[in-house]
Formats: C-alpha cells, sequence, structure tokens
C-alpha cells in the first residue's frame, strides 16, 4: 500500500500522471471507445428520460461494460509507459 | 442545459460565495504549478482510507476528502450536513440533498477562465468545449444579420475560375481539390497553421486556404487564380510556362509542394518522411505492396511503398509486354481494336484487375532471390495494403515513345460506387490470384463513391481540360474553366474520364 501511494505522489508531483492521463484519453478517442459509450449511455438517457437519470446511474450502469471494452493495445501501451516512469525515478 | 444550480448551491452562495470552489478547483483540479502538484500530491487521499482512491471529492464546507466507492463522502455530508461537495476529477459539484450533480454558470465560468488561463500558460491542456459565443462576437452577428441558408439549390462552393493562357488543367485540379470532401472541412475549419513565418506570402497551403474561402464566400463571378498560378510557378518549375502541362503531373506536384508546406506541423515528420500526418498524407496516401515470387523456390519478397495515385494502363497489348503469353491473357472486355492494339472500351475493374494481377517478368528480367542467392524468374504481383480516404485514378491516355506522341481515347468505364475489396493484399492467395468471386460479401470499409472526373478534350498536340464535381452527395455539376453548368451522372459516367476521383463512403475508426 505505501509503494502504490508513493507511484501516485510521484506520477502527480512531477504532472506525469496528467500527461499519462491526456494519452489515456487521446488513444480511446481515436479507437473509438468514447464514441461507443456515448452512445450506450446516451441510450439509457433517452429509454429512462432525462430526469429520471443521475450521474451516479450512468456510471454504475456504463462501468462494466466500459472497463472491459477497452483495447489490450491501449492498456499495454500505458503500462509500458508507467513502468519507463518508474525505472527513470530515483529511489522508488 | 440547466445551469441554474440549484437551492442548495445557490444558499450556499449567498453565505460563502464562490471563494471555496475557486480555491478547491485552482488547487486541486487545475494544479497548473509545480508546487500545486505538489499539494495536490500530498493531500488528495480519502481522510477514512487514508489512500488515494478514484472518484475523490472535496467538501465545499470544510476540509475533508472523501472517496465516492467506499461512500466516505456521502457519510461526511450526512454526518456534518455538509451537503456539497467537488468531485476532483472533473470539477463537478455534487448536492447530496439533491443526489446528483448540479451544473451553475457562475462556477462553471470561474472553472473555464482558470482552465484557460492555465493552458495559455502551457501548463495544462484545455478542454474542448461547445462553442458559447462572447459578447464581442454576439456584436458582430448582430451588426451582421444577413445568413446565407445552405438549401438543395444552393451554389455555394461553386466557383469558375478564369483561365490564364492554357491554365485549364490547374482549373480542372483546383475544382476537384475543393469538392474534396475531407480537404474541404480541414480548410473551413481553418486547420492550417502557417510553419513559413518569413514569407508567408510563399505558403502554397495559405493560398488554397484562401481559395476556399473564395469558392464558399457565395461569390458567383469567376475567380482568377494568378497568385496560385505563380506559387505553382515558383514551387514546381517544370510546370511554370504558358504551354499546355498534364493535369495528372500537375496534381501530383501540386500535391507535394502542399505536403512540404504542410510539414514541420506534425511530430515524426523531419525523421522519417514515411511517416508524416500532414492533411495531405492523412487523405490521400495509400500503401501499395509489391511481391515478388521466386519461381525456384517460391520465396516471396515483399515491399510496400506509399502512393498518391494509381496510373492504370489502359489495356493496349503491344510489344511493351515482354512475355508473350499476356497478349492471349487480355481481361478486357472490349474487342482488340486492328491496327493500334487497344482495345475498343474497357473498364475500370478490368484496368485495376490488370493492374494487380501477378506477371511473369521473363527470362530476360531475372531478380535476385534473398533465399536463392542468384537471379531467378519471378512472378510480381501488385495489391492494395493500404486504402487512401481518397483514390486517385489515373488513366493512362498519352503514349509518348521516341517515335511518337499519342492519345488513348478508349473509353474506359467507370462506376459511381466501386469496391476495392478484390484489389487488396488480403485477398491474395500462394498463387499469386485474387480471389475475385462475385459471391463474396464485400467489405463496407471498401467502397468508393465518384465526387469528381477530370477529362481531356481534343488530341495530345492542342487539347482543352474540363472536369465533372459532385456538389451535395448527388448534384453534378461541369467546370470548363469559367462555366459552370449544371450535368447529369449519365454524362459524367459516359465521359471519356482522365483522372477519376473516389472517396471512401464510410469513415472506420483503425
Amino acid at each position: 500500500m505505501r509503494m502504490k501511494e508513493k507511484i501516485n505522489q510521484k506520477l502527480i508531483e512531477t504532472g506525469e500522471k496528467e500527461r499519462l492521463k491526456e494519452l489515456l484519453r487521446t488513444q480511446l478517442i481515436e479507437c473509438g471507445w468514447r464514441d461507443e459509450l456515448k452512445v450506450h449511455a446516451k441510450e439509457i438517457v433517452k429509454e429512462r428520460g432525462i430526469e429520471n437519470v443521475t450521474v451516479d446511474n450512468l456510471i454504475a450502469e456504463v462501468t462494466p461494460k466500459a472497463r472491459a471494452s477497452v483495447p489490450d493495445a491501449v492498456k499495454k501501451d500505458l503500462l509500458q509507459r508507467i513502468r519507463t516512469f518508474l525505472s527513470q525515478q530515483p529511489g522508488l | 442545459m440547466n445551469l441554474d444550480g440549484c437551492a442548495h448551491l445557490r444558499s450556499f452562495k449567498t453565505r460563502k460565495g464562490t471563494e471555496p470552489f475557486r480555491i478547491v478547483h485552482s488547487y486541486f483540479i487545475i494544479a497548473a504549478s509545480q508546487e500545486a502538484r505538489k499539494r495536490k500530491a500530498n493531500s488528495c487521499y480519502c481522510h477514512m482510507c487514508k489512500q488515494h482512491r478514484p472518484r475523490l471529492h472535496a467538501c465545499l464546507h470544510c476540509v475533508f476528502f472523501g472517496c465516492h466507492g467506499a461512500r466516505h463522502i456521502h457519510e461526511h455530508a450526512r454526518v456534518k450536513q455538509h451537503n456539497l461537495a467537488v468531485d476532483l476529477s472533473y470539477g463537478a459539484v455534487m448536492c447530496f440533498s439533491c443526489g446528483d450533480y448540479v451544473y451553475d454558470r457562475e462556477l462553471e465560468t470561474i472553472a473555464r477562465d482558470q482552465r484557460r488561463k492555465a493552458a495559455k500558460n502551457g501548463q495544462v491542456k484545455e478542454l474542448c468545449c461547445p462553442w458559447d459565443p462572447t459578447s464581442a462576437e454576439i456584436e458582430l452577428l448582430q451588426r451582421n444579420p444577413k445568413r446565407r441558408k445552405i438549401t438543395e439549390s444552393s451554389t455555394i462552393g461553386l466557383r469558375g475560375l478564369i483561365n490564364l493562357g492554357n491554365t485549364c488543367f490547374m482549373n480542372c485540379i483546383v475544382q476537384a481539390l475543393t469538392h474534396t470532401p475531407l480537404l474541404r472541412d480541414y480548410f473551413l475549419a481553418d486547420r492550417h497553421n502557417c510553419q513559413m513565418e518569413d514569407n508567408a506570402n510563399m505558403c502554397l497551403v495559405c493560398e488554397l486556404s484562401r481559395l476556399f474561402q473564395e469558392f464558399y464566400s457565395g461569390v458567383r463571378v469567376p475567380h482568377i487564380p494568378f497568385r496560385l498560378l505563380h506559387l505553382v510557378w515558383t514551387h514546381a518549375r517544370h510546370l511554370a510556362g504558358y504551354e499546355q502541362q498534364d493535369a495528372h503531373e500537375f496534381f501530383i506536384a501540386a500535391l507535394d509542394v502542399i505536403h512540404r508546406h504542410c510539414k514541420g506541423q506534425n511530430s515524426e515528420s523531419e525523421t522519417n518522411p514515411h511517416h508524416c500526418n500532414c492533411i495531405i498524407d492523412q487523405i490521400f496516401t495509400g500503401g501499395l505492396q509489391s511481391d515478388v515470387t521466386c519461381q525456384h523456390c517460391r520465396c516471396v519478397s515483399t515491399t510496400i511503398d506509399p502512393f498518391w495515385d494509381i496510373s492504370l494502363d489502359l489495356g493496349s497489348d503491344d510489344a511493351r509486354n515482354n512475355n508473350n503469353d499476356t497478349v492471349n491473357r487480355g481481361t478486357s472486355s472490349g474487342k482488340l481494336n486492328g491496327c493500334d492494339n487497344h482495345p475498343e472500351s474497357t473498364t475500370l475493374t478490368d484496368c485495376l484487375k490488370r493492374f494487380t494481377r501477378a506477371e511473369h517478368l521473363g527470362s530476360s528480367a531475372k531478380i535476385k532471390c534473398n533465399a536463392c542467392q542468384i537471379n531467378r524468374e519471378s512472378t510480381k504481383q501488385l495489391t492494395m495494403k493500404k486504402l487512401p480516404l481518397v483514390a486517385c485514378f489515373h488513366l493512362k491516355r498519352f503514349e509518348h515513345s521516341t517515335r511518337y506522341h499519342k492519345k488513348i481515347s478508349t473509353y474506359v468505364s467507370f462506376p459511381q460506387y466501386l469496391d476495392m475489396t478484390s484489389f487488396m493484399s488480403s485477398r491474395r492467395n500462394d498463387n499469386g490470384y485474387i480471389n475475385g468471386t462475385i459471391a463474396e460479401i464485400n467489405s463496407d470499409n471498401n467502397r468508393y463513391a465518384l465526387f469528381a472526373v477530370v477529362n481531356h478534350l481534343g488530341t495530345i498536340e492542342s487539347g482543352h481540360y474540363t472536369c465533372y464535381i459532385r456538389q451535395h452527395k448527388d448534384q453534378w455539376f461541369k467546370c470548363d474553366d469559367a462555366l459552370i453548368s449544371k450535368a447529369t451522372l449519365q454524362q459524367v459516367l459516359d465521359s471519356e474520364g482522365y483522372l477519376l476521383f473516389y472517396h471512401k463512403q464510410f469513415l472506420e475508426y483503425e
């Protein structure tokens, strides 16, 4: 647990977390992942009506599919980048 | 979108103002500076879990961070009666009384301004938000009340081009380019950032951008493209002069200059010219695969070359073919024209079949096989590895040899919709034959639609270029220099055809 915290702190401090988030965002857009989920979310809202859906509802419904449909290539790439980052940090 | 927030948020703002939100947003959501990031790293963790968690929320009433997953922020809200919290991922305000996120105009503006400021300093990325006119823009819109409505009969995007002296070859290519859907979108969205700071008036891409503005301005008087002509002469010396030039050559030269002038905008282009990401490469570049098979050991040597166009032979069976076998393998659907050995008519599909068939290179043209290490007789086959978004087919109608120059006027029929599936590299099997059974389900991804046709009238010594372009999905117009007239699809398909422009019907994610 301590290690996880340390890594997270390092990522935030150096600004790497933001950079990685941005990269991930771009990759997920480029492969169509975001648009697929957008469509899914819109369908849910359409079905239930905008008044009857909360953000938490949407998140709960969309998350399982979202997690499952992240392309392996994207996961691999991010993992690799995090590893590279960590290997460059002294004292971690 | 409802930007009125909620009663609870309004009452909070009355009591505490916007400062709490301002601070939380600036420190923990934007966190632009080095110092801010350190602070964020050290303090953003769930006070109950004692560790960093996804969907952290910061209480607006006191200094407390709680996670959403274990409902620690919910508990805090309930116990302390602190009903407002800010989600640290996106800066959205959660009202626990209402049970959902609420959006307040004032707070949205604060958030947007903070982000914009940080983005200007290059510290943070600016988020994409829908266009909201500023007060200055609203005033401009009110002062200029004239609006142009695009209807079916709207002629916007159509404009004649004055012939400056045998420049019809240039005019036709300009018409084709200004009606290339993706290119048009790129320039009308003002996406070009000029890389030539010192002499911006030498940039061909800027000139092209201005050209698009001219075409879509709604002005009906023909445009005089003298600046474009001058720039072309400057950057493509071989095309300078008032003689009639080849439209195809101009097309390739224009793409080359635009590609060069775009460079530097996108990274990676300096080191690897084949991986340029400029708009020209994104739209026009495809990959042509060449497979050379050694007839002895069957070893295949493959290369892939980028292309901007495909030049197709029309099916002449003269002595240019090394192998006598090919004389009888003619795939053209028409009869052979006795004296010239050119078929009277053929189709685009036949030309493509011919282009992608396996060709025996003959005993006088042996290639060194990498496995055998000696020169062997081989077969060579060209197939499409990667299809471009816009495909340009060049029908080789002009023959130049030491003995003669002539134009081949064979009629080539071309379709309105073209499926490239059977010419793809993926269809090539070991024998080098392409699976071309009609019963195959055609892939959506390989379907193309015709949008421009450049025609050459006359002979090789004195000729004239005109073109047909498609507007509004199914309206065709003939462009003859300054004269634009309505045309029918049938007229287009009946025309001789020299350069055929197709665009992919469906754009897919890779």
